[in-house]
């Protein structure tokens, strides 16, 4: 076999959960607890994620699923995820104590492209709770995008989450537009001109999570004004089990969303989901 | 690398036998054909007489423990495999062995297993029932690389015996010490070249198969005929379990008996109905038509194909015989290619019935 070496291919915390402790938690928008986490032994040359990234949770007797980081592993070794309570894994972890000790494997697959961004128009747009993955990479644009604009759309007020990142935005100057869907105009597309201001032209590039839905709805209306649709990066959710690209449950079409994903552009996406785009 | 000629397999397995637990596929007493134990002594093993199950479960377990958690550590539970020989491997399985050495490249538990094992191939000298590896490029003769060592029924010397071509330096290191040879004048390109096309001929036409690759690659398909299979499916993963290169998986956790968590993977099967169901209940692959599509999508597909530099489809013939609805690779692909009608209806059942009853 033309492969790596069996020795090199097991890596903690890759295939074998570290043990992390969780040292924070606290309720952040409906069935949500914003945890911080931190490595019970930091692992050696600590852990590097990029943004858009996500790691599979460990809850000892429950399970695993995937999370993002809404702050990427810190030199200390902490890092963040907002959680929400859907089923067997996160019912159990809202049920463990701070002081808990679980397990974290990652970071797996795709990141935002952050880097290419420098000096450009970026738009942000999360819907919900899709606006976890986007925390760390409006971090990460913030001072290095020439012009940057988060939109948030939540469906009721208590569906809004990360209260204490968005007050520091608006503290740091990063203009922010929180809505509200009206009942019949979910999601951002009827605040695009808005935006347009906002940024002072068109969005050059566009980060965006949310409901399906909203996110199709987003692109195919930002393509028409005119944005490239490989500017167009959207962050994709499916159940997994291994993060590693072997178990087969996130496939999307010919990709698995853990290891070609989550982060795709639209053209991408509308190639593997076979989405007419209109 | 070397060609040698055997008068027979007893003394090459009893050296074998030496290092490796000896493995070859045997009837057992139920009449079913599967991987087991050997002697030197048994009969030699036939090319084109496939086991019921491939080698899969062999590398790939049906149900493997990952690692466990004592309350406050992680540990890698490692599979410690004794050194084993297959003897006799035919060329579609160890093209599925091939496939899956790449799929699972960054997979501890099922390299610890692999790395356990020496593959001997073995060509198949005429179609076996119900197999169409030539369309997948997987056979009948074994393909370059995919063995250690490769035997060849040597039907050109008088008195027959066997070809033994060595094809990996594992397989040179096996036969270290091993006296029961000699040297012959063969390499596997020439006796490919001489011998294989002929073999070829005899498997039936596969025009039909080809026809529903080519649809379902075009795209043609309609989704309707797509949910019409679909719905024929019965979801008893009897395919994905038979099929040498199926490998969904699912993980849980179960408590140990030193009162840790232990967290063990199983066979999954993406035909499931709640396979993608994610823990919203959202689930993109509710329909029944959309989990086939991607599933034959998977075994057929250019992209898939582009990725893996192979069809994950073998042609080994096995998920036409399981499957209970008749809806294997060969009768799906025939009907995707237009070549067969479709569902047997309940009003064709109904005027079959009549007719039997007026008769």
């Amino acid at each position: 076999m033309n492969t790596p070496a069996l020795s090199a291919v097991s890596r903690a915390g890759r295939h074998v959960p570290d043990a992390v402790r969780l040292v924070e938690a606290y309720a952040d928008g409906r069935d949500a607890l914003h945890c911080t986490f931190e490595f019970v032994v930091p692992p050696a040359g600590g852990v590097t994620a990029r943004p858009g990234q996500f790691f599979m949770l460990n809850v000892p007797g429950a399970g695993e699923s995937a999370f993002t980081y809404s702050a990427l592993p810190d030199a200390q070794g902490r890092f963040g995820a907002l959680i929400r309570k859907t089923g067997t894994v996160t019912a159990a972890l809202f049920a463990s104590p701070v002081g808990s000790v679980l397990g974290a494997r990652g970071p797996f697959g795709s990141a935002w492209p952050v880097e290419g961004l420098q000096g450009a128009r970026v738009l942000v747009a999360g819907g919900g709770c899709g606006l976890a993955p986007l925390v760390s990479a409006v971090r990460a644009l913030h001072g290095r995008a020439g012009r940057l604009a988060v939109l948030y759309s939540a469906r009721d007020e208590r569906a809004r989450v990360l209260q204490r990142e968005r007050a520091q935005w608006a503290r740091d100057g990063i203009p922010l537009l929180d809505v509200l869907d009206a009942p019949h105009a979910i999601g951002p597309v009827p605040h695009l001109e808005r935006v347009q201001a906002m940024l002072g032209g068109l969005p050059q590039h566009v980060l965006t999570c949310g409901p399906e839905a909203m996110m199709f709805a987003l692109a195919h209306s930002l393509v028409q004004r005119g944005v490239p649709g490989e500017h167009i990066h959207l962050s994709l959710e499916r159940r997994m089990h291994c993060g590693t690209g072997h178990c087969g449950h996130c496939y999307i079409g010919g990709a698995y969303c853990c290891t070609d994903g989550p982060v795709l552009d639209w053209p991408r996406v509308r190639a593997l989901l076979g989405h007419a785009g209109h | 690398m070397s060609c040698l000629h055997l008068d027979s397999l007893t003394a090459l397995r009893a050296h074998l036998a030496r290092d490796h637990a000896l493995l070859q596929v045997k009837a057992d007493s139920d009449g079913n054909r599967r991987w087991m134990p050997a002697d030197a002594g048994d009969a030699a093993p036939a090319g084109g007489q496939l086991p019921d199950f491939s080698a899969k479960a062999l590398l790939f377990r049906e149900r493997e423990n990952l690692f466990t958690f004592d309350g406050s550590v992680f540990r890698e539970q490692r599979p410690q495999p004794r050194p084993t020989v297959l003897f006799g491997v035919s060329a579609c399985d160890l093209a599925a062995i091939h496939y899956q050495d790449r799929f699972f490249a960054d997979d501890p538990w099922y390299r610890a297993r692999r790395e356990s094992l020496l593959l001997v191939g073995i060509d198949c000298l005429a179609p076996c029932e119900g197999g169409f590896c030539p369309l997948t490029d997987s056979g009948p003769f074994v393909r370059d690389g995919q063995a250690d060592l490769v035997l060849h029924a040597d039907d050109a010397q008088a008195g027959g015996g066997w070809l033994l071509f060595v094809q990996t330096a594992r397989g040179e290191r096996a036969l270290a010490g091993f006296q029961g040879a000699v040297g012959a004048d063969s390499t596997r390109a020439t006796l490919r070249a001489r011998r294989e096309p002929g073999v070829v001929s005899q498997f039936a036409d596969d025009g039909a198969l080809r026809a529903g690759i080519a649809a379902l690659n075009a795209g043609t398909v309609a989704a309707a005929q797509w949910q019409r299979l679909g719905v024929e499916c019965i979801t008893c993963s009897g395919c994905s379990n038979v099929c040498p290169t199926c490998s969904c998986f699912a993980t849980r956790q179960e408590s140990g008996a030193a009162g840790g968590v232990g967290t063990v993977r199983f066979w999954d099967s993406c035909l499931f109905e709640g396979f993608q169901r994610e823990a919203s209940g959202h689930n993109t692959s509710l329909q029944p038509g959309a989990r086939i599509a991607r599933f034959w999508s998977h075994k057929f597909g250019d992209d898939f194909a582009a990725r893996f530099g192979h069809y994950t489809c073998v042609g080994c013939g096995r998920c036409d015989r399981a499957c209970p609805s008749g809806i294997g690779a060969k009768a799906t692909l025939r009907r995707l290619g237009g070549q067969q009608p479709g569902v047997v209806t309940t009003a064709a059942v109904d005027a079959a019935g009549r007719a039997g009853a007026a008769s």
